[in-house]
């Protein structure tokens, strides 16, 4: 079980990352118009 | 392919835009870049219009796009909004909005106010504190999950420690930067001497995190071993959704309003001295300017209609949000538009009259944001509570914690927190404020302005309605009634006749004749009448020689073809008068009386219908009114009136009004809003015809902008509802605090379920509340008015 001491810190760094991940997503607008960029799919590149 | 159709030096910029090209301008759409601030690029927002698929916003930006200096389009079909990045050293706004013209579309800069701006980033930070709150709260819960799954000791206590470590490193960006509002707006409140809902939950929060951190760190002093890291991280978690949803529930109850608030555009073509025109922002416009407005645009303030750009001379308008009309209003040369109202038409040139806060537009908006400032009777009431209750709850919270402080000082603590957080004083302090917004914005949408919020709970008593007759069981213009006409002529020619020679005048009287033959113009088709030598005589009546008519009408048959035929009163058509009492107009040619029309004030189409639905809720209705008897009593029998009074002053209505209030009675009154001012104002509540009225002067709780009287019965039933509704939501935040505070005092609740208990207690009186948002429609034994309301 020893590997729980390594393991357990590593979440905690993956979770900081990830978090980091959302703030950039947020800050970006990522989340302002959602219906936008999958209708965008559909669309004929030309 | 669109996108190759033009180069740089194909556009020559519209000159109507290039205004928009200095700086100072283009600034108040545009904002810097923010992911690139070396190369100074900037990032204009675009209104347009003209959008009609999805494939629309691709041409646009691949059109967009190929111009040099445009970093990139983006183009929002559902916002009908353009962001475009571009350099301000390559190109520039008019060049932007001329290509897109180019390309068929028509663009306006979206100037966004700091209003909108803030809010932007307002929205972003919330929801960023919720998703911070979120995330931590799962990953907490995870570290949490072995003690709740193992029995004591399966666990080493080294692992243990980890994982409480774990759980403070990850509570802590939930503690500092999610819940940073509940201690800033505490402390705030602390500091001007005030108790806000925030404080419990700052003080919940606080003595949670202080618990948990001594157990992680210091296992084995008096603080106890047990960490609450999960159930901190979770009700900050649900108390942030909560409010995330509030803002959102609020907004769409809101949404009415804000779109009459919103919608007159920034800037408007305006003609310069040689003819040409410019676009200026709005607040340069001054009275006598001549706008230009295209289709689809609102106009910009009240003016005159100079210049028609149809063949047909005639644009129809939508008013819809402003007056309550539903249909597209025709407008043609010279008639007033008013600000606000949409152009469905072709272009049209107006010419200003009445500009800014003084139009009816800007009346309404400052009458609407009144109206929402105010504070009605019972969320005072709500909001002077609050204060005590929030004392007692920590007052309970200390005195749990004490109680329980010798036997385990951890849990002790805990309780009080659980007592803090459960308490949710915002349910009572919505209750009412949340159900009255959404129902005023429910009247909005009908065409109903609430002058004040109060005016919801006093028309919800009324008992007695008393109605004013001119104006508001009547129409302001008089119609047909009937008529009576000489052997060998229809009625239907007889009425065109007269309604020929009436169309050549403005007497209020002629225009009754000419609408009343509009009004059955199907069963004269083919009938043709040609006037020769019209001549008025003000006050008396019209005289016109026949010349040409249809060959086999009944015109013919009773030769009218020579002589002078004359319409007006008895003694300009020399003939004698038949009755008094009635308003009668005559037509008579040389050989003497040929038809008679009688003439009445037009009952609303609607107001039988409006008396009997007044009945049907069990109101006593009354008619007062300054007009002869006779009148009075035909409108009373046609409406179905039982108890009226004629000829009254307005002291006679003032004292019918003190004689009923002295009996217990509470009364709405409903007037034109002119004449009845002292009157509307002494009663309980009160309804006035916004038709033609300056709206600051309707001194009434309510104002029918298109003077609809059948909304009244619908007013009274949806304040009703509404008053329910907030007795409602006061009765759940009474109960759910009566419940919930004793549970958790008692140590039964846990503190996340506590914070799980409060944020849906305020969400459900927001939801309630939400109800109100659209009209009632009426209960089902009448289709016809069922159909209306919805």
């Amino acid at each position: 079980m020893d590997i729980l001491f390594v393991l357990i810190p590593l979440s905690v760094l993956m979770a900081l990352v990830v978090l980091g991940g959302l703030w950039w997503a947020v800050y970006r607008g990522q989340f302002e118009d959602i219906e936008e960029e999958g209708r965008r799919i559909f669309e004929d590149d030309e | 392919m669109l996108a190759n159709a033009f180069t740089t030096e194909a556009i020559a910029p519209n000159s109507s835009w290039t205004i928009l090209d200095t700086q100072d301008q283009w600034q108040r759409f545009s904002q810097p870049f923010e992911n690139d601030p070396s190369q100074q690029l900037v990032q204009s927002s675009l209104l347009l219009d003209g959008l009609h698929c999805a494939a629309c916003s691709g041409i646009i930006e691949h059109g967009l796009q190929a111009l040099p200096g445009i970093i990139s389009a983006r183009v929002s079909m559902s916002k009908k909004r353009a962001v475009v990045v571009w350099s301000p050293t390559l190109t520039c706004p008019s060049k932007i909005l001329s290509a897109i013209q180019i390309l068929g579309y028509s663009a306006s800069p979206a100037s966004h106010n700091e209003n909108q701006l803030n809010s932007t980033s307002k929205n972003r930070a919330a929801f960023w504190r919720w998703m911070v709150a979120g995330f931590c709260m799962m990953q907490v819960m995870m570290y949490a999950s072995p003690s709740y799954f193992t029995k004591a000791g399966d666990i080493s206590i080294d692992i243990r420690q980890l994982l409480n470590w774990a759980s403070w490193l990850l509570s802590l960006p939930v503690l500092l930067f999610s819940s940073s509002t509940f201690f800033s707006n505490a402390l705030r409140d602390l500091k001007l001497r005030q108790i806000s809902m925030d404080l419990p939950v700052a003080l919940g929060i606080g003595i949670t995190f202080i618990v948990s951190s001594a157990a992680t760190f210091e296992p084995n002093s008096w603080w106890g071993n047990t960490v609450y890291f999960d159930s901190l991280t979770m009700f900050v978690f649900f108390l942030l959704s909560a409010r995330l949803i509030e803002v959102k529930l609020h907004t769409k109850t809101l949404g009415a309003l804000e779109a009459l608030v919103s919608r007159i555009p920034e800037n408007t073509e305006r003609q310069n001295l040689d003819g040409s025109f410019t676009r200026v922002l709005n607040s340069q416009l001054k009275i006598g300017d001549i706008v230009r407005v295209h289709m689809g645009e609102a106009f910009p303030a009240d003016g005159k209609i100079v210049l028609c750009g149809t063949s047909s001379g005639k644009i129809s308008v939508d008013e819809s949000l402003l007056t309550g009309e539903s249909t597209p209003i025709q407008k043609s040369l010279h008639d007033s538009v008013i600000a606000g109202s949409y152009n469905l038409g072709q272009t049209v040139n107006i010419v200003l009259d009445t500009i800014g806060e003084s139009t009816r537009y800007g009346q309404i908006v400052s009458l609407i944001n009144q109206a929402a400032i105010e504070k009605p009777r019972l969320s005072q009431l709500a909001d002077r509570v609050a204060r005590p209750f929030l004392l007692f709850v920590i007052l309970s919270a200390a005195l749990s914690a004490a109680l329980l402080w010798d036997i385990d000082r951890a849990r002790a603590l805990m309780t009080a927190a659980a007592v803090l957080i459960v308490t949710c004083p915002c349910a009572l302090s919505l209750a009412t404020p949340a159900a009255m917004l959404a129902s005023a914005s429910a009247f909005v949408k009908r065409g109903i302005l609430i002058r004040r919020l109060q005016a919801i709970e006093s028309i919800a008593g009324i008992d007695t309605v008393i109605f004013d007759k001119t104006g508001t069981l009547t129409e302001d213009h008089i119609q047909v009634k009937a008529i009576s006409h000489k052997d060998g002529l229809s009625e239907v020619s007889a009425l065109a006749l007269a309604a020929a020679i009436a169309r050549h005048s403005l007497h209020p009287i002629s225009r009754a004749l000419a609408n009343a033959c509009q009004n059955n113009e199907a069963q004269q088709q083919g009938l043709t009448i040609e006037l020769d030598d019209i001549k008025e005589d003000v006050g008396a009546g019209i005289s016109a020689t026949l010349k040409n008519t249809t060959a086999n009408s009944d015109l013919v048959h009773i030769n009218l073809i020579h002589g002078r035929l004359k319409l007006g009163s008895a003694k300009f058509c020399v003939i004698e008068e038949t009755s008094q009492l009635l308003q009668q107009v005559y037509l008579a040619d040389a050989n003497g009386w040929l038809a008679t029309f009688s003439l009445q004030e037009a009952i609303k189409p609607n107001a039988a219908q409006t008396i009997q639905d007044l009945k049907e809720i069990n109101l006593n209705v009354e008619l007062l009114s300054g007009d002869q008897s006779h009148t009075v009593v035909s409108t009373a029998k046609e409406t179905g009136i039982s108890q009226f009074q004629a000829t009254c002053s307005p002291h006679d209505k003032l004292l019918r009004l003190q004689a009923l209030k002295q009996q217990g009675k509470k009364v709405l009154m409903v007037g034109d809003g002119l004449n009845d001012g002292p009157i509307l104002a002494s009663a309980h509540a009160s309804i006035a015809m916004g038709k033609g009225v300056p709206l600051t002067l309707a001194h009434a709780d309510y104002i029918l902008l298109n003077g609809d009287i059948s909304q009244i019965p619908q007013l009274i039933r949806h304040a009703k509802k509404t008053m329910q509704v907030i007795k409602q939501n006061i009765a759940w935040a009474i109960i759910y605090n009566l419940v919930c505070i004793p549970l958790a005092f008692f140590g039964v609740l846990s503190a996340w379920l506590a914070g799980l208990g409060m944020a849906t207690s305020s969400l459900i009186v927001i939801a309630n509340a939400l109800r109100l948002t659209n009209f009632s429609a009426r209960p089902t034994t009448l289709p016809l008015t069922a159909e209306k309301a919805k």
